[in-house]
């Protein structure tokens, strides 16, 4: 999808470089005399052909590194393959036992839904009330965004996971700061009950990209429609949901179907926090991180393509199906 | 513009085709060839191997040192040195066996060595043996025997053997007023000395770790009970019920507060050098006989003036529940220099100046003569010493060989960990977890 803009512009840019050629090339005037027609044709051919040359490494990186691997990853899915010796055909084997014979395949699932569910829309509003939070005007205005997006910088390293453990952990920073009001509370990362909100207030340490792009949204939004909503006496929560929620929908469908998509992938929090595990009990077992566990661990990587596959499957179904809904509840501006 | 992308299609499906045919082919396996030529290890030391091992700071620096002076006994040699934390570099090498990119001399344990001898990616060494490039002359038998696969044939020359012993906090112990185990302990014995122990504990220390989780103290305790843990197809070889009883016994213990919380169990650091027992927060835990040394320098930083000491398994009805658990070199199938690797590998395990450097840090050295020089070193450190002749009391004792079936390492281990982990937290009965644990383990063990 994304190859026919690039491949237009390539082939504007090398026009007058492949027009060159051809006038080096020959007698020009007699060619376009003789036959016109053929000779548009062929340098209509040669520019496409530069194209292509052009477009030549990413094209073999995308087969070679993307289409190629996950073609073959396809394959594996109906395979018993142990890394070591030749896959095995095994039909939809992989497929059944998931759903009918693998309970920790079905509590990953679990485990990432909640997560899913509950670390999106906070985030939505997390990004959401910062931006609107940063859409003033006032002193060190860039400062503070800048100082914003900090935390996003840094929070999908593996380094903050590993200070997850220890800011949550028994004796913890979140421990020593609730003693102080006199609450007592175990470990955070070592519960079972509470390992899994550890992970999902990472998550929302990475709120920059989402702040930003609602932040440039609300750029957008003419200053007029705010003044006449005014002038109709609306109040400040008023404008908010009538003028600036529809205003925005664009966005927040957009940034809504990258947080998802991106929150079922969500692997290195829990892989580093539970130490690649997935504990206590299960508790942070990803399906990402099941799903390496299965592939590299235990040596089952025809199981971990069959996992992949699904979770592209469930993937592309939730895309097209949040599109479709869109109709019913984003504005684009541009109708009526 | 039709026809471009048609060509296009047709250029990727082609491409992907090459691409599953590559990928076919590098599954396929001939198997390591005995008849190859150097498979028997003779020939001329040179040229450039990769070496692969797991291990810390300390470890990494030791393993070096021995290789630099390997490389300067034989000039001409180059070796690649590739090392990983223990959990992750298992899968690191699985990813390299699978792109037949294995090192030359690979690193493991009678824990994962059928997990690769299962699948040919390694050469048995008894040509090499044979020839003469390999010493195994000053080696226990039943140590080298540990480096066999499930064919019978000698897949890792053990270098090092480590066992596994009961870690007390000496100090803790005479403060609680309950003083040594007596020699030859055994398990209702043990397990009254900790929950006396526990009575006069101070605030936040418990007499033991929770062993229940523990797939070591587990093999300790089937063996000092006759009971068989692995039977010949490679599934579990003991009973459901050995299993709940061994459960029962730490989940009692656990209640009355004698170990430490599930929470604290999860929370802990993996590193033997950072646990608990380490740390002064509890008085015992199983602890690998090598990192008594590195569990007492931390101690004396965390707690000043209290002692660690290390005590052989708790005894049985079937004698000691002791196992031990080489660590020592294999040979890759893929390895294009075997002269150089047998020859790295001989080096390692048999040469006086190497095994006073590596000084025993993977487990205690496995040639007699490199042991006893240690010993009689004088420059060893107290803590080292007391390790090593612990070493040498257990074998004398003529542990048990344990052949551990192929998974054992990435099923039977964690899923054993998980299970109890659902007991702790009250998430299931211990009949339930047991019934779990069997059907994951068995399920994968042995293929």
């Amino acid at each position: 999808m994304s190859d026919a803009p690039a491949a237009k512009e390539l082939t504007e840019t090398v026009r007058p470089e492949s027009l060159g050629t051809i006038t080096d090339d020959g007698p020009r005037s007699a060619r376009q005399t003789r036959r016109p027609k053929s000779r548009i044709m062929k340098s209509k051919t040669r520019e496409a052909i530069a194209a292509y040359v052009f477009l030549i490494p990413w094209i073999l990186g995308m087969i070679l590194l993307t289409l190629g691997p996950m073609l073959y990853s396809l394959y594996l899915s109906f395979t018993q393959y142990d890394l070591l010796s030749d896959p095995r055909w095994v039909g939809l084997q992989n497929y059944t036992r998931m759903f009918t014979a693998d309970p920790r395949y079905l509590k990953s699932v679990a485990v990432t839904l909640v997560y899913v569910a509950i670390s999106v829309p906070l985030l939505l509003i997390v990004s959401m009330l910062l931006a609107l939070l940063l859409n003033r005007n006032m002193k060190f205005l860039t400062g503070y965004r800048a100082l914003f997006y900090l935390p996003s910088l840094m929070g999908a390293s593996v380094a903050i996971a590993a200070l997850w453990r220890l800011v949550f952990g028994a004796q913890g920073l979140v421990n020593q700061a609730l003693a102080i009001f006199g609450i007592e509370h175990g470990s955070w990362v070592g519960n079972p009950d509470d390992a899994l909100t550890t992970i999902i207030t990472l998550t929302l340490w990475v709120f920059g990209s989402t702040m930003i792009i609602f932040l440039a949204g609300l750029r957008q939004i003419p200053k007029e429609l705010h003044e006449a909503a005014t002038m109709d006496g609306a109040g400040a929560i008023r404008r908010f949901i009538s003028v600036t929620i529809p205003l925005m929908t664009p966005l927040i469908f957009f940034n809504t179907l990258m947080g998802t998509i991106h929150a079922f992938q969500s692997f290195t929090g829990a892989y580093v926090v539970s130490g690649g595990t997935g504990g206590p009990a299960d508790s942070t077992l990803f399906y990402t991180l099941y799903l390496y566990q299965r592939g590299f661990a235990q040596l089952d990587m025809g199981y971990a393509s069959a996992m992949a596959w699904v979770l592209l499957a469930v993937l592309a179904a939730f895309s097209a199906f949040f599109f479709w809904t869109a109709r019913f509840w984003v504005h684009y501006g541009d109708e009526r | 513009m039709k026809l471009q992308r048609a060509t296009f299609l047709a250029g990727a499906t082609a491409a992907a085709l090459l691409l599953s045919a590559c990928g076919g082919g590098t599954g396929a396996n001939s198997g390591p060839a005995a008849d190859v030529p150097g498979a028997d290890g003779k020939g001329e030391v040179k040229g450039d191997i990769a070496a692969a091992w797991w291990g810390g700071t300390s470890r990494i620096e030791l393993t070096n040192k021995v290789i630099d002076m390997f490389i300067a006994e034989n000039p001409g040699v180059t070796v690649d040195r590739q090392s990983a934390d223990f959990a992750k570099y298992f899968d690191k090498l699985n990813v390299q066996a699978a792109s037949k990119d294995l090192p030359c001399v690979v690193q493991l344990q009678g824990r994962q060595i059928n997990d690769y001898t299962k699948r040919n990616v390694l050469l048995p060494l008894d040509p090499m043996v044979e020839s003469g490039a390999i010493d195994i002359a000053d080696i226990p038998k039943a140590v080298v025997d540990a480096g066999r696969g499930t064919d019978g044939k000698l897949y890792f020359l053990p270098y090092g053997a480590a066992y596994d012993a009961v870690g007390v906090n000496t100090t803790l112990a005479e403060q609680a007023g309950v003083g040594t185990l007596s020699e030859g302990y055994d398990w209702p014995e043990f397990i009254s000395y900790l929950s006396k122990a526990q009575e006069k504990m101070p605030d936040g220390v418990n007499a033991s770790n929770n062993g229940g989780g523990r797939p070591n103290y587990f093999i300790g305790w089937t063996q000092a009970n006759g009971k068989k843990l692995f039977n010949d197809e490679g599934k579990l070889g003991f009973e459901k019920s050995d299993l709940t009883e061994y459960w029962k016994m730490w989940e009692d213990l656990r209640q009355k507060g004698v170990t430490v919380t599930p929470q604290q169990s999860s929370e802990e650091p993996t590193a033997p050098d950072q646990s608990y027992l380490a740390h002064g927060q509890v008085m015992s835990d199983t602890l690998p006989g090598n990192a008594f040394t590195p569990a007492s320098k931390t101690l004396s930083g965390a707690a000043p003036g209290q002692a660690l000491t290390t005590l052989p398994y708790p005894s049985g009805p079937s004698g000691s529940g002791n196992a031990l658990y080489p660590s020592g070199f294999a040979v890759s199938a893929n390895c294009q220099n075997i002269p150089t690797a047998a020859a790295f590998i001989n080096y390692f395990t048999n040469d006086l100046e190497a095994g006073k450097t590596f000084a025993s840090d993977n487990g205690a050295a496995t040639n007699t003569k490199v042991l006893d020089a240690q010993i009689a070193d004088p420059s060893m450190s107290a803590t080292k010493k007391h390790e090593l002749e612990t070493y040498k009391k257990i074998v004398s004792e003529d542990p048990p060989t344990i052949v551990f079936p192929a998974g054992y390492q990435s099923v039977f281990e964690n899923s054993f960990k998980r299970a109890y982990e659902e007991v702790a937290f009250g998430r299931m009965s211990v009949d339930q977890a047991a019934d779990k644990f069997f059907d994951e383990a068995n399920a994968k063990l042995g293929q």
